[in-house]
C-alpha cells in the first residue's frame, strides 16, 4: 500500500530525514512514536507532498513521488495522491468559515465531482460514524477540540481515501478530548482502515494491529509489533524514550 | 481672464513613450468603450460641434440663469445658440476647467474653445483662432472703505511703506499685469487665485487691498460685490477670440464668417447688451470686422495678424455697473434649483464611487493574488504596478488617461474615464488590503484544503479568499468612502460631481454661499454616514465572532 525507500529530507542545512525504509500494508495501521524533533511529522508531511524531499522514492498505491516535487509543476501527481491519502492535522485545519457539513462536502463536491445530494448522504454517514451527526449545521468554532478532531478526520474520509496520515491527532487536546477522538481511531483501525499515526499517545500505539516506528534524530531507529517494541526494547534509545514517558505517566 | 501654456510638440513626444507603455494594458482592458479619434473634419459636416467653457465662476459668460438656476445662460451661451444658427450644426456645450479648455481642445474633446480666452501669442502657437468678438480691458477694483483712489497710489504703497495686498486669478493676464507692476517698482504683493470670484470677496472683506479683473467680469459682478469701487481707466485691452484646432480652416472659416454676421446685423451688440457688458470701444471690432471681410474672412493666423494689426488696438472706458441687485434671501424657486442641481450631482457622485469600487475591488484581488502566488515574472510588474499607482496622484492618472490617451488614439470619454481613473487607482490600495487579509488565513488552511485534493486555485477561491474577505470589509468600506470622496477629483475631466457642482454654483451666486456649502455638506454626510454605520455594524459582527 505505501512504501517508503530511502527517504532524506534537510532544511535550512540541517539534515531532518537521514534515509527512512517503512511500509504498511492495506489494512493495517502504523504508529510512530519517538522524542520531539525526531523527525516524525516532517516524514508524514512528505508522504501526502506537503513537504518536498531531496531524495529516496515514496510509493502510494499507483503514484510514486520523487524529490523536489513541486506544488504547482506537479500538481496533477499530487492531486492522485492526495485523493488516496487523508490527512489530519494536530491543530485540525477545520474551515472557520464553513460549517461541519460543508467541512465535509467540499472536497467530495470540488474534487470529485459527487452531487451534493450524494456527498451529504456520505458526510452524515461519516459523521454519525465518529458521532457527531447532530452538529451537521454547527460552525466548528462552537465545537471543542475533541469535537473539532472527530469531524476533521470525518473530513478527511469523506474522500474514501486507501489511506489516512494522522499527525499527532490528540497532542492539542486535554485527556478527555483526547480519548472521544482515540476512540474514533481505534474504530477505524477495527474497520481495517490503513492509517499512519503519529503520536505521544502510547495507549493508541499499544492498541494498533500493525508496526510500531520509533522515530529519533532523522532515522527509524526501531520498529516491531507492540509486544515487541514497548515489551522488549533494542535499541538504547528506545529504552530511554520509553522510560521517560513511563516517569511522565506515573508523575 | 487667464492665460495658460499648453503641452509643447516635444512635451508631447516625451508623453507619448510614457504612454505607450500603458496603453496596451488600458486598450486591452477598456477595447469596448474606446471610440476611435477622428480628427479630420467633414466639409459638410452636420455633426455638433463641442463647445468647452467653465461655468465655474463663469459669469457673465456663462453661468445659471438666476430665475432657474437649472437653466444656462450668460453672454457666450447667447453666442453660442447664434452660432448654431449660423454655422448650421448644432453646439453643444461641454463642462472643462477653464484652464484645462486648450487640452481638452488638442486632446480632441472639444471642437472649440470659447470662455473668455484672450488673443495671446502662446496660445496662437499650438490653436488657431477665429476674429475677435469682444474687447476686454484690466479694472483695477478696491475695497470703497480703502485708500486706494488711483494707480498712482497703488505704486506708492501704503501710508507706513509696507506694500498694498492683491488678489488675483492664477495664470491671467491680469496676473502678468500685476507681475509687471511690481517688477517695475509698484510697491505690492500678490496672491493668486483659482476662482474669479474668490480674490473679489477678499477684497471685500478686507483681508486684500484691491483686485484687478477683465472688464465684463468686474461689471458683471458689481451687484454682487457691492462694496467693490473701479479705481482708475481700465489699462492693457485686449481681444477675446474663439479657439479651433489647427488646421480646421473649414470650421475656422464658418465661425469668421459668422461672427461677421452677427457683427454686421447688431446681434453681438444686443447679447452684449442683455449682460450689461458693451462698452464703446466694442466698436473697434467693427474695423476689424471690415479689414476681415476685405480679405476675404479670414481662416488662417497670419491673415488674422493682419487684420488685428490693420485695426489697431482700441479699448477705454468700460460699462457702467447694470442691473438691478440680486442680493438676499434666495427665493423659493432657486432653492429648489440648487437642491436639484446639488441633488443630480450627488447622485453622479455616488454612482461613480459604486460602479468604480467593485471594479477597483476585483482588480486588486487578481492584483494581490497574482502578487503572493504569481509565478516572479508576474509578482515583479505586479509590484511595479502597485508602487506606480499609490505613487503618483489620482488627478495625474484621470489627466493621463483623458488627455494624453488620445494621443495614441485611445479617446475614452469622461465618465467612463472617471470610473476606469477611480477603479486603477483604488485597485493598488486594495490589493495592499487583501494581500494582508489572504496572508492572514493560517497556512494550515491551505495545508487542510490541499491535502483533500483540491486545486490551488481551488483552495484560494473556496477557502482562503472567502477568510481572507471578512477580514478586510473593515479596511475596504474605509476605502470606499475615500474613494466615494475623491470622486471630486474628476472634475479634473469635465465631470460635473457635486464638489464641482458647489464651486460652480458659489461662484456664480455668492450671496447664497453659506446656503449651498451647507446643503452641499449635508448630502456628502447623508451619502457617507449610513457607510459609516454599516463599517460599524460589519465590524461589531466580525468582533463578536472572534469571541464565540
Amino acid at each position: 500500500m505505501i512504501c517508503v525507500r530511502d527517504l532524506h529530507k534537510s532544511h535550512g542545512g540541517q539534515e531532518v530525514l537521514r534515509g527512512i525504509d517503512l511500509d504498511v500494508r492495506e489494512g493495517e495501521v502504523a504508529a510512530i512514536i519517538g522524542p520531539s524533533g525526531g523527525g516524525k511529522s516532517t516524514f508524514l508531511r512528505c508522504l501526502n507532498g506537503l513537504e518536498p524531499f531531496h531524495r529516496g522514492q515514496v510509493t502510494i498505491g499507483d503514484a510514486v513521488l520523487g524529490p523536489g516535487i513541486d506544488e504547482r509543476r506537479d500538481r496533477r501527481l499530487l492531486q492522485q495522491v492526495r485523493r488516496q491519502v487523508g490527512f489530519v492535522f494536530q491543530q485540525f485545519n477545520l474551515f472557520p468559515h464553513l460549517s461541519v457539513l460543508e467541512n465535509c462536502i467540499e472536497a467530495p463536491m470540488r474534487v470529485d465531482g459527487r452531487s451534493e445530494g450524494e456527498a451529504t448522504e456520505l458526510a452524515m454517514s461519516l459523521l454519525k460514524r465518529v458521532g457527531l451527526d447532530g452538529f451537521a449545521k454547527a460552525s466548528p468554532k462552537n465545537l471543542s477540540g475533541g469535537q473539532q478532531q472527530r469531524v476533521a478526520i470525518a473530513r478527511a474520509l469523506c474522500m474514501r481515501p486507501a489511506c489516512i496520515l494522522l499527525d499527532e491527532p490528540t497532542s492539542a487536546l486535554d485527556p478527555v478530548m483526547a480519548d472521544e477522538v482515540l476512540r474514533v481511531i481505534a474504530d477505524l483501525a477495527d474497520g481495517k482502515q490503513t492509517m499512519i499515526v503519529v503520536t505521544h499517545a502510547m495507549g493508541l500505539a499499544r492498541r494498533v494491529h500493525g508496526r510500531v516506528h520509533l522515530f529519533a534524530e532523522g532515522r527509524s531507529i526501531e520498529q516491531g509489533s507492540p509486544e515487541e517494541l514497548f515489551g522488549n526494547p533494542q535499541h538504547p534509545i528506545t529504552r530511554n524514550f520509553l522510560e521517560a514517558l513511563h516517569k511522565e505517566s506515573k508523575s | 481672464m487667464n492665460r495658460r501654456s499648453h503641452p509643447t510638440a516635444t512635451r508631447a513626444d516625451q508623453a507619448r513613450i510614457a504612454v505607450r507603455v500603458c496603453v496596451a494594458i488600458l486598450s486591452l482592458a477598456f477595447a469596448t468603450s474606446v471610440a476611435a479619434q477622428d480628427r479630420a473634419d467633414a466639409v459638410e459636416d452636420s455633426s455638433p460641434l463641442r463647445w468647452g467653457a467653465d461655468q465655474e465662476g463663469g459669469a457673465p459668460f456663462l453661468f445659471g440663469d438666476p430665475a432657474d438656476i437649472t437653466r444656462m445662460t450668460g453672454f457666450e451661451v447667447d453666442l453660442a445658440a447664434e452660432l448654431q444658427r449660423e454655422i448650421g450644426r448644432p453646439v453643444e456645450f461641454r463642462q472643462a476647467q477653464w484652464d484645462l479648455l486648450p487640452s481638452m481642445l488638442l486632446a480632441g474633446k472639444i471642437d472649440l474653445v470659447m470662455n473668455g480666452y484672450e488673443r495671446t501669442p502662446d496660445r496662437l502657437a499650438v490653436m488657431d483662432s477665429s476674429l475677435p468678438y469682444y474687447v476686454y480691458a484690466l479694472q483695477l477694483l478696491v475695497n470703497d472703505q480703502g485708500p486706494i483712489d488711483s494707480w498712482e497710489r497703488l505704486k506708492q504703497g501704503q501710508a507706513d511703506g509696507s506694500p498694498w495686498r492683491l488678489g488675483v486669478l492664477t495664470g491671467s493676464a491680469a496676473e502678468d499685469y500685476l507681475r509687471d507692476f511690481q517688477r517695475q517698482g509698484g510697491a505690492i504683493t500678490y496672491a493668486s487665485y483659482d476662482g474669479v470670484t474668490d480674490a473679489m470677496r477678499e477684497v471685500e472683506t478686507g483681508k486684500l487691498d484691491a483686485t484687478l479683473q477683465d472688464t465684463p467680469v468686474a461689471s458683471f459682478y458689481s451687484r454682487d460685490f457691492p462694496r467693490l469701487r473701479p479705481v482708475g481707466d481700465p489699462v492693457a485691452p485686449g481681444h477675446y477670440v474663439i479657439y479651433v484646432r489647427r488646421g480646421e480652416e473649414t470650421l475656422l472659416r464658418a465661425i469668421n464668417r459668422a461672427i461677421v454676421s452677427l457683427h454686421r446685423d447688431g446681434t453681438l451688440r444686443r447679447i452684449c447688451e442683455r449682460y450689461g457688458i458693451w462698452t464703446d470701444e466694442q466698436g473697434s471690432l467693427a474695423a476689424i470686422i471690415d479689414q476681415a471681410e476685405f480679405f476675404g474672412v479670414v481662416a488662417s493666423n497670419a491673415s488674422a495678424e493682419r487684420v488685428d494689426q490693420a485695426a489697431g488696438q482700441a479699448a477705454s472706458q468700460p460699462a457702467g455697473p447694470p442691473t438691478e441687485s440680486s442680493a438676499g434671501i434666495p427665493d423659493a424657486a432657486k432653492l429648489l434649483g440648487y437642491a436639484q442641481l446639488l441633488g443630480g450631482a450627488a447622485l453622479l457622485t455616488i454612482s461613480l464611487a459604486v460602479v468604480s469600487f467593485p471594479l477597483a475591488v476585483a482588480i486588486g484581488v487578481l492584483v494581490a493574488v497574482g502578487r503572493l502566488y504569481g509565478t516572479p515574472w508576474l509578482r515583479r510588474p505586479l509590484g511595479w504596478y502597485v508602487e506606480f499607482l499609490r505613487g503618483t496622484p489620482l488627478m495625474l492618472q484621470l489627466y493621463f488617461i483623458f488627455y494624453l490617451l488620445p494621443e495614441v488614439g485611445i479617446n475614452i470619454p469622461a465618465i467612463p474615464t472617471a470610473i476606469l481613473g477611480l477603479a486603477i487607482n483604488y485597485s493598488a490600495y486594495e490589493s495592499e488590503i487583501y494581500r494582508a487579509g489572504l496572508q492572514a488565513v493560517p497556512r494550515g488552511q491551505w495545508e487542510a484544503a490541499l491535502s483533500l485534493g483540491m486545486s490551488r486555485a481551488q483552495t484560494l477561491r473556496r477557502i482562503v479568499l472567502p477568510q481572507a474577505f471578512k477580514v478586510v470589509i473593515p479596511p475596504m468600506v474605509n476605502d470606499f468612502i475615500a474613494l466615494f470622496k475623491d470622486t471630486s477629483v474628476c472634475s479634473v475631466v469635465t465631470i460635473v460631481e457635486l464638489t464641482k457642482r458647489f464651486s460652480i454654483l458659489s461662484r456664480s451666486n455668492v450671496a447664497d454661499l453659506v446656503i449651498l456649502m451647507g446643503f452641499t455638506a449635508l448630502l456628502y454626510l447623508a451619502m457617507s454616514y449610513p457607510m459609516s454605520v454599516l463599517a460599524r455594524r460589519i465590524e461589531r459582527r466580525l468582533e463578536g465572532e472572534a469571541r464565540p
